[in-house]
Formats: structure tokens, C-alpha cells, sequence
């Protein structure tokens, strides 16, 4: 076990190494590359040169990653090009701001949706079954945003029940009423979006278990039938819906940028977008960083949680999945 | 005449389609003694395991559903009781075990929690209590070091040992009717004599009866006090193994007889095959169902189903050959017509 | 069909009993037609399709051209059918327009994904060895990131050109038809008219696409007819953003952006565009399902309850 998590950490490093080399070398390989945002046409040859020389720029591409990972490891992630503010300092809040709304659609979609399919699964193409279904396929097919616009629309415009975006009142900072108020409509979309997924991700997991063999043995032995769907198929049909849930954990960071944009949340997918049409590059590795950081996180719970609920899988002996 | 067991009646079975309901089992009537084994013979597709899942009723849950019929087990019809009461007769005095052991037994349970779950259940037993009995039951159906094994999980066991543990938890509440369904098809054919020889010996210690499943006649000439012979979802034939095998009467038990590997005949004789395929349940034929693949249809055959007919007190064929014989009670009949029948044979050869 | 082609090549000789059999695109089509959410979306797609090719004719008035003295002019008034923007744009023209890029985009990149994936998923599948490993780490890899991340990264990076959009998209989508043309082609790969074919000398490429990628072309048409939605919303949120289809082009997505800059103005210039996503990709979605619905020989038949009711009750004597 000890072993399995130490290789696992190792090959995780080595993964967030190849991430931040490519990520980078495609950042100086644009077009232009980093230097095109900053450097005006009307701005002289002298001037550019100080400016390149001042930001590392004018080094060779190497010795850049190098002084660049050398900063990273000191926890140093960085100045924009712009203000030259320290990444981190604009980027910590908003990492915490975004985790705050995703956990709460996260765990909220999870705990209607999976007893929810279960429910179906033991009622197939009942009335519950039917609008889940419905409510998967508007889920799957209608623009998340929009649905975020309708929503402030009707319920911050129309009829005033609820603030139209931003995650505090201004003068309100720091109350919890206030920061629940505007939770609200941003988590009601992005849990519509999990919710689409889960349902009928958990319903379709289950009704393959109970049309396995050994539900029928249950059957056979005399178990009641909730006992059955509880007890006997409930853990076999966790397994693969626990796996899908910790692959999703990057969404926690990395999935709300259309949310956040339409509710004006000051969070990283709102940063991420913001600093991808301003082109600060030192921002947007960091950001990578930490999604790269967060994938490799989820696949790793993804794995040990199997591990935990399928007495098939030793983690010793399986080669982990690489992320 | 020993105790009257299981008495199936006319039971008719099937399942919903878009065009309506197809009938896997057609007036299925079948009866086991105490202490008895009925072995149940036929293709895949021949509806005995539907009526296997019926007598449990659990076809309901495999998306089927009984149309008529009585199945009375111990003088109690299983029909008239909902699902609730069933648990509590299923896995206690009724007991099935399954063609594909690997796949019976759930992956995520202990073997020892398997079993010890229907004592807990029907015998209200402490999960102690029941655990050291689950342990018992384990060295019962000849698995080595029972304690180890019972904290194992199904996939550290092979496909024989799985099957014995499918065994164990069926006879946990010492069953009164042990209802198996192709116990060892999916198995190696040394594991089959194995689990076939403890299927013998615990049905002697317990004094259970059995209705076994199975597509070979082998099998059943071992294993059987009566076989019945299921032919696309009816009963074609039924009587003492004895009758069977010496006077096999309806044309469709003769094939199944003459296609067994040094049975009839002679060493280097082209092996008999019945002609044809068993027709799908939702095409049948008209009048016999068999009459398409038969090699003595008439033209009667073509237009009226026969009914199950007695050829003895102990022997019944649904087939019209034996309409005279039946109703003169007489069987001398069969054996005239069995020795036409090899002379036809020779003559093709 | 597989089934059916597989006895054809394997015994080519072999009298048939019928008159020929329907073909297997006929028999999916009967089943498609009769699904009436399969139609319906058929119907619908083919109108968009129809609005976007003969926009030009359709639209009254340049959906681009700026008339700041009618902005924000509700529906029906002066020949705008659905009134006009905050800059005097005809919305109505400016869907038609944009259902345009929608469906470019839905399928451009639903064609370019497949060409990927059937390549890399044919190679992986057909060669096997490392290079199938190496391919299906990568879809692994491409699998466990969040892709409305990675396509903003790459258009931050080389810009937002409509070009790389669609590229874009398809380089962060192909990953599913390259899985299942993998798995068509393990099974396929140790059938006997494979090895037939090898024996007789046909070389590898002809092999692939003569004979194994015919198998898993219904599978992969299902697959692509889903990503077109996809496209569509991808498409529809990265414009959103602005990182997508920039002015003075224009896209459902886009139009949302103003929409909700002007809410307050005018709070039902949002609702146009993002039904029209809404309903082009329910009909997409509805089509995949129902090809694939259509395929599926084991595909449970819903019956209605009531009838399913009827039933046991004139049959069975026993209520469950």
C-alpha cells in the first residue's frame, strides 16, 4: 500500500513535469509568444529590449523553464506582465472562492442523484424514471450559461428574490446569510449539469447490477427485496459511480468557468478566462498547474477508493492509471 | 407412493414482446415425489429453465411472467402468495442453485457471509452462530480448510469451488426441494462428476429431492428417478428413467437418445443428428411443434397439437403415434414401430 | 449486421435460401423512422439546416449592419420580426445567420474528430502492441482533463481564428470514437476472414478500411451525430466567453453575450439564441440516440403501462 502510494506520487511527479514543459512550450511557440502583449508598436527598440531583459525574456527558452520551475519550487509562481503583481496573491482567493460554489453543487447533485437513479433503476420508465430522463436530456443539450441568464432573469430581475451575481453584498462581505443568498442561482445551474450526468450515470450502473447472477441468487435465497436492492447490488453498483466521481474532482476547480463568468463569481474559472483574453500567460501555467495537480489528485482517490469498495482490485498489483 | 412434493399444473409462461406475449412454457404439468430426483431434458430454448425461474417465481424478476397454471408445493399452490411470502419459503424449503457459479456468487461479500446470510434470515440465527454453521456447511459440500475459505471472496475460488459454495447456501435451511438449473455446464468435465457425486450424496443425506436442469441426457441417466423431456416450450415426453431410456417413445426422444456418442450403433457410424433447429418460441409451427424436424409426420401432425398421452401408468408422449396405443392401453405398439424405425435406418445407411 | 456480413464473406458461395435481405442501412433507417423522437429531430435539424443555407435569402436585413437609431426595438416592429439589438441589429437575421456557424462548426468538427479518432483508433486497434498503449494512455490523459479548460488554454494561446476553433475542438473530442473503432477492431481482428484476407496477400490499409471499418461505421455514425451537439455547445460557450467566433461574424453564443450585457434593457433578446442551441442539439441528441436505438437488437422495448397492464390481467390469473 505504502509502495503503491509512493510509486504513484513518483509517476505523478513526472507527469506534472512533461504537463508544465508542454504547457510551456506551447506558450513559446505561438505566434508572437509571450512578448506580443506587452510590447506596443509604437514602443522603441531600446524600450523593448530593457522590458524583455527586465522580465527574462530575452533569455533562451530553456533557461526560462528552468528559473521559472526553480521560482515554483520556492512557491513562487510569478508576476503578471501587465501590473506585475504576484501571481499568487491574485490567484489563492479566487481558488478558494471557486471551491466554495463547486463543493456545494457537487455535493448537492450528488445526494439527489444518486439515491435518485437508484430509485428508477428499481422503477424503470416510471413517472420519477421518465423525468429524470427528461431532465437529463434538457441537462445535456441546453448551453449552461444560458440557462444562468434565464435565471437571473426571472428570479434576480423579475421577480427580486435573489441577488443578480458578484458573491457579496457590497458592505456584507463575510456574512454567511448574505454569501448563501448568492450561492443559490450559480449552484442551481451547476447542479442541473451534474445532476444529468449522475442520474443517469448511478441509474444505469444499478440496473446492470441487478440484472447480474448473483442478485438472483439473492432472490433465490430468500432475500427481501430491499434488502436486495440496499444490500446486495447498492455496493456492487457504487463501484464504478464512486470511480466517475473522483475522475470529476478536477471539475471542482476547473469546471465553473462558464458559471462563474454568468454570475460574475470571483473565482479561478472567471481568472482563467479573464487572463486568457489578456494573455497573461504566467497566470494561466499556474492555473494549469493546479488543474494538472487536481486531475492527478482525483485519479488517485478514483483508484484508492476502488480499491476500498471492490475486494477484486489490489492496489499493489495494479499498475496504476496514469493521469 | 411416496409423498407428493411439487405438482406443477399446466403452467404457462412467457414473456412480454412488442407483438404481445410470447409463451415459453405451453400447459407444462409435471410432479416430483419426496425424495425424488426429476431431471428436466431439453435444448437451450426448450423453456425448462423459464420453468425452473417459475416454480421459484423468480421469472417475474427476469422479465417474464406466469399466464396460468398451479404449482403446489408441499399442497400449497406458490401461485396464490405474493413475493413477501415467498422469501420466506425461497432459500428455505426451496432452494436453486445455478448454471454459471462464478457469476452467482456477489464479489463484494465474503463466501461465509453468503451463506450464513440465509441462516440469519430463515433460521434467525446470530451472525456467530451462523457463521460457524456457514463453516460447517462449507466442509459438508468438501472444501478444504473451510475456516480460510470462508473469509475469501468469490474470486479466489475457482469455477467448481464456487459451485460448491452456490450449493452450500442452497442447502443451508436443509431444503426440501433442490431445484438446479444446469449445475455443471459451465464446468470442467472432471468438476462435473464431482459436483454431480455430491449432488447424490447430499440429496441421500438430506433426503431432499431434486429437479434437476440439464441439456444432457448422460447426466440424467445418472442422476434421475423420472425424466421429462421439454420440447420447445412443452412437455414431449415424461416417465421413470427406466421407460425412457429402454422404450423411448416420442420421435424427439429417440434423436436426443441416438445423437448421444456410443449410445445406439456402431463405433465409426456417422453420429445421428435431428434435422432442423428448434423453432424460435415466437414462430412456431402449426399443429405438433415438432412435426417440421419429424421423421414419421402425417399429415394429422400438420394440423393438431397432440396432447400428453398416456402410453403406461408411469409413461406419457405427446405424440400422435401413440393415440391407439394410449387408448388401448397396450405398448406393444412402440416396440413394432421402434424396430421399423431401425429398419428405415439401415435401409439409409 | 455484422452478422449477416460476416456469413457473406465468410461463405461466399453459399445459395441463398431468400431473395436477397434488406440491406443493413434500410433495416436501421425502417426502425429510425418509426421512433417519433428520432423523426422529430430529424424533421428539426433538417429545417435549421435548410434556414442555414439559404440565410442569405431568408434574412431581411445584413445581420451586421448597425442602426443605432432603432436599437432595442421590441419584436414585430418594422419588419424586425424579433426586433433589434443594443446597436440596431436585426435579430432575427442574426440567427439565421448564426445557425450558420452553429452547424459548421457542430459538424466540421464532428468530421474531423472522426478522421482522427477512426485513425488513431484503427492503428491502436489493428496493430496493437505499443503503439496501442501509447495511444490509449494519451486518451486516458485527454479523458481525465476538464476540456472547456484545455480549449481555452489553446485558443488563449494561438488565438481565437475560426480555423482553430473548430481544430481546437476536434483535437479535445475524438477520444471516444477512437475507444470504440479500437474495441470494433480487437474483436474483428481474430475473425477468420480476417485472417483470410491476410492470407491471400491483401495488405494492411485495405484490410482496415475494406473490410473492419465497415464494421464499426454504424457505431461511429452515433458517435459523431453526438459530438455534432457537442460542437455546437462547445462552440456556443467559448464565443460566449469571447474566446470563440469574434465580431462582426456572429453566433448564437455571441449574441448571448450582448443579450446579457442589455438585460436590463431588454431581457428577452437572451432567450432566442439559447433556445435555438437548446433545440438544435436536443434534435442532434435525439437522432444519435435514435440510431442508436435503432441498433440495437436487444434494445428494450418500452410498453406502455397501460397496456403492459391489460395484459396481466387478461392473461394472468395471479396479479404480481
Amino acid at each position: 500500500m505504502t509502495e503503491y502510494l509512493i510509486r504513484r506520487i513518483l509517476q505523478s511527479v513526472l507527469v506534472l513535469f512533461l504537463i508544465t514543459l508542454v504547457t510551456f512550450a506551447l506558450i513559446h511557440a505561438a505566434p508572437g509568444g509571450p512578448a506580443q502583449i506587452f510590447l506596443s508598436p509604437n514602443m522603441s527598440q531600446e524600450a523593448a529590449k530593457v522590458q524583455m531583459h527586465n522580465l527574462g525574456l530575452d533569455k533562451p527558452v530553456y533557461i526560462q523553464y528552468i528559473r521559472w520551475i526553480g521560482d515554483l519550487l520556492q512557491g513562487d509562481l510569478g508576476y503578471t506582465f501587465k501590473n506585475h503583481i504576484p501571481v499568487g496573491d491574485i490567484l489563492w482567493p479566487t481558488v478558494k472562492n471557486t471551491i466554495v460554489l463547486m463543493s456545494a453543487a457537487w455535493f448537492l447533485a450528488m445526494l439527489i442523484a444518486i439515491p435518485w437513479g437508484i430509485y428508477n433503476s428499481t422503477a424503470e420508465y416510471g413517472l420519477s424514471d421518465q423525468t429524470a430522463s427528461i431532465i437529463s436530456y434538457i441537462g445535456f443539450a441546453m448551453p449552461t450559461f444560458w440557462f444562468g441568464i434565464i435565471l437571473q432573469e426571472i428570479f434576480a430581475l423579475k421577480l427580486d428574490w435573489l441577488p443578480l451575481s458578484d458573491m457579496w453584498t457590497m458592505g456584507k462581505e463575510g456574512q454567511p446569510s448574505d454569501l448563501l443568498l448568492h450561492l443559490v442561482l450559480p449552484v442551481t445551474v451547476l447542479t442541473l449539469g451534474f445532476l444529468a450526468a449522475y442520474v443517469k450515470y448511478s441509474r444505469s450502473s444499478m440496473l446492470e447490477v441487478l440484472h447480474q447472477d448473483y442478485i438472483r441468487t439473492a432472490r433465490a435465497k430468500g432475500v427481501q427485496e430491499r434488502r436486495v436492492v440496499f444490500r446486495h447490488a447498492l455496493r456492487n453498483a457504487l463501484i464504478p459511480i464512486i470511480t466517475i466521481l473522483g475522475l470529476d474532482l478536477p471539475m471542482l476547480v476547473a469546471g465553473a468557468a462558464l458559471t462563474e463568468n454568468v454570475f460574475n463569481w470571483p473565482g479561478m474559472g472567471r481568472l482563467f478566462v479573464n487572463m486568457a483574453l489578456a494573455r497573461e500567460y504566467s497566470v494561466l501555467m499556474a492555473i494549469t498547474l493546479i488543474v494538472a495537480v487536481m486531475v492527478i489528485i482525483g485519479n488517485l482517490i478514483a483508484d484508492l477508493l476502488y480499491a476500498l469498495v471492490d475486494p477484486r482490485v489490489q492496489l499493489g498489483r495494479k499498475g496504476g492509471r496514469a493521469a | 407412493m411416496a409423498e407428493r412434493l411439487l405438482e406443477i399444473r399446466n403452467l404457462t409462461a412467457g414473456f412480454l414482446s412488442e407483438q404481445g406475449i410470447v409463451k415459453a412454457t405451453d400447459r407444462v404439468t409435471l410432479s416430483l415425489d419426496k425424495g425424488q430426483t426429476l431431471c428436466l431434458v431439453g435444448e437451450s430454448g426448450s423453456g425448462k429453465s423459464v420453468t425452473s425461474l417459475a416454480v421459484m417465481r423468480l421469472l417475474e424478476f427476469a422479465g417474464g411472467i406466469i399466464l396460468d397454471g398451479s404449482i403446489r408445493f408441499h399442497g400449497e399452490d406458490l401461485m396464490k402468495k405474493n413475493q413477501d411470502e415467498l422469501t420466506r419459503i425461497r432459500g428455505n424449503k426451496l432452494a436453486m442453485i445455478f448454471q454459471d457459479p462464478m457469476s452467482a456468487l456477489n464479489p463484494v461479500f465474503t463466501i461465509g457471509d453468503q451463506i450464513a446470510e440465509s441462516l440469519q434470515l430463515h433460521q434467525k440465527k446470530k451472525k456467530k452462530e451462523a457463521w460457524s454453521k456457514a463453516v460447517d456447511l462449507l466442509r459438508l459440500v468438501g472444501i478444504p480448510a473451510p475456516e480460510t475459505r470462508a473469509r475469501q471472496y468469490p474470486h479466489e475460488l475457482s469455477g467448481g469451488m464456487c459451485q460448491r459454495v452456490v450449493i452450500a447456501i442452497a442447502l443451508a435451511c436443509n431444503p426440501e426441494l433442490l431445484i438446479a438449473d444446469e449445475p455443471t455446464t459451465a464446468l470442467d468435465v472432471t468438476v462435473q462428476a464431482q459436483i454431480l457425486d455430491l449432488l447424490q450424496r447430499l440429496k441421500q443425506e438430506f433426503g431432499m429431492s431434486i429437479l434437476l436442469i440439464t441439456h444432457d441426457m448422460g447426466v440424467a441417466a445418472e442422476m434421475a428417478d423420472r425424466i421429462a423431456v421439454m420440447y420447445a416450450g412443452i412437455i414431449a415426453e415424461e416417465g421413470t428413467v427406466a421407460e425412457i431410456f429402454d422404450n423411448p417413445s416420442h420421435p424427439y426422444t429417440i434423436g436426443l437418445l441416438k445423437s448421444i456418442p456410443g449410445f445406439e450403433g456402431e463405433r465409426g457410424e456417422e453420429l445421428y443428428t435431428i434435422k432442423g433447429t428448434i423453432p424460435s418460441i415466437n414462430q412456431l409451427p402449426d399443429g405438433c411443434r415438432f412435426h417440421p424436424r419429424c421423421p414419421h409426420v402425417m399429415s394429422r401432425c400438420r394440423e393438431e397439437e397432440p396432447p400428453l398421452l398416456a402410453i403406461n401408468a408411469d409413461h406419457h408422449a405427446a405424440c400422435w403415434l401413440h393415440e391407439e396405443t394410449a387408448a388401448a392401453g397396450q405398448r406393444v405398439g412402440v416396440s413394432a414401430w421402434k424396430a421399423k424405425q431401425s429398419r428405415t435406418e439401415v435401409k439409409r445407411a | 449486421m455484422s452478422g449477416a456480413k460476416l456469413e457473406a464473406a465468410g461463405k461466399p458461395d453459399l445459395p441463398r435460401s431468400n431473395p436477397k435481405p434488406p440491406g443493413p442501412w434500410r433495416a436501421v433507417w425502417h426502425k429510425f423512422i418509426r421512433n417519433p423522437y428520432a423523426l422529430t429531430g430529424l424533421c428539426i435539424l433538417l429545417f435549421f439546416i435548410i434556414t442555414a443555407v439559404f440565410a442569405r435569402w431568408l434574412a431581411p436585413y445584413n445581420p451586421s449592419q448597425i442602426d443605432l437609431l432603432y436599437a432595442n426595438l421590441p419584436a414585430g416592429t418594422d419588419n424586425h420580426l424579433l426586433g433589434t439589438d443594443e446597436l440596431g441589429r436585426d435579430i432575427f437575421s442574426r440567427l439565421l445567420y448564426s445557425s450558420q456557424i452553429s452547424l459548421l462548426v457542430g459538424f466540421s468538427v464532428a468530421i474531423v474528430s472522426v478522421v482522427i479518432g477512426t485513425l488513431i483508433g484503427a492503428l491502436s486497434g489493428y496493430f496493437g502492441g505499443w503503439l496501442d498503449t501509447c495511444f490509449m494512455r494519451l486518451v486516458d490523459v485527454m479523458n481525465s482533463i476538464p476540456l472547456l479548460f484545455l480549449n481555452i488554454l489553446i485558443l488563449a494561446i494561438f488565438g481565437s481564428k475560426f480555423s482553430y476553433m473548430i481544430l481546437v475542438l476536434a483535437f479535445t473530442s475524438w477520444m471516444g470514437v477512437a475507444r470504440l473503432v479500437r474495441g470494433t477492431f480487437l474483436q474483428l481482428r481474430e475473425m477468420q476472414y480476417v485472417e483470410a484476407a491476410k492470407a491471400i496477400g491483401v495488405s494492411d490499409w485495405s484490410i482496415i478500411f475494406k473490410h473492419l471499418l465497415r464494421n464499426a461505421s454504424f457505431p461511429i455514425i452515433v458517435n459523431a451525430t453526438l459530438m455534432v451537439g457537442g460542437a455546437i455547445l462547445s462552440e456556443s460557450a467559448l464565443s460566449y466567453l469571447g474566446l470563440g467566433v469574434q465580431s462582426p461574424a456572429t453566433s448564437w453564443g455571441l449574441m448571448l453575450t450582448n443579450a446579457q450585457e442589455f438585460m436590463l434593457v431588454d431581457p428577452i433578446q437572451a432567450l432566442y439564441p439559447g433556445l435555438c442551441i437548446l433545440i438544435v442539439v436536443l434534435a442532434v441528441n435525439f437522432i444519435g440516440d435514435g440510431i442508436r436505438d435503432a441498433l440495437d437488437p436487444r434494445k428494450k422495448i418500452k410498453i406502455p403501462r397501460r397496456r403492459l397492464n391489460q395484459w396481466r390481467k387478461d392473461y394472468s390469473k395471479f396479479g404480481t
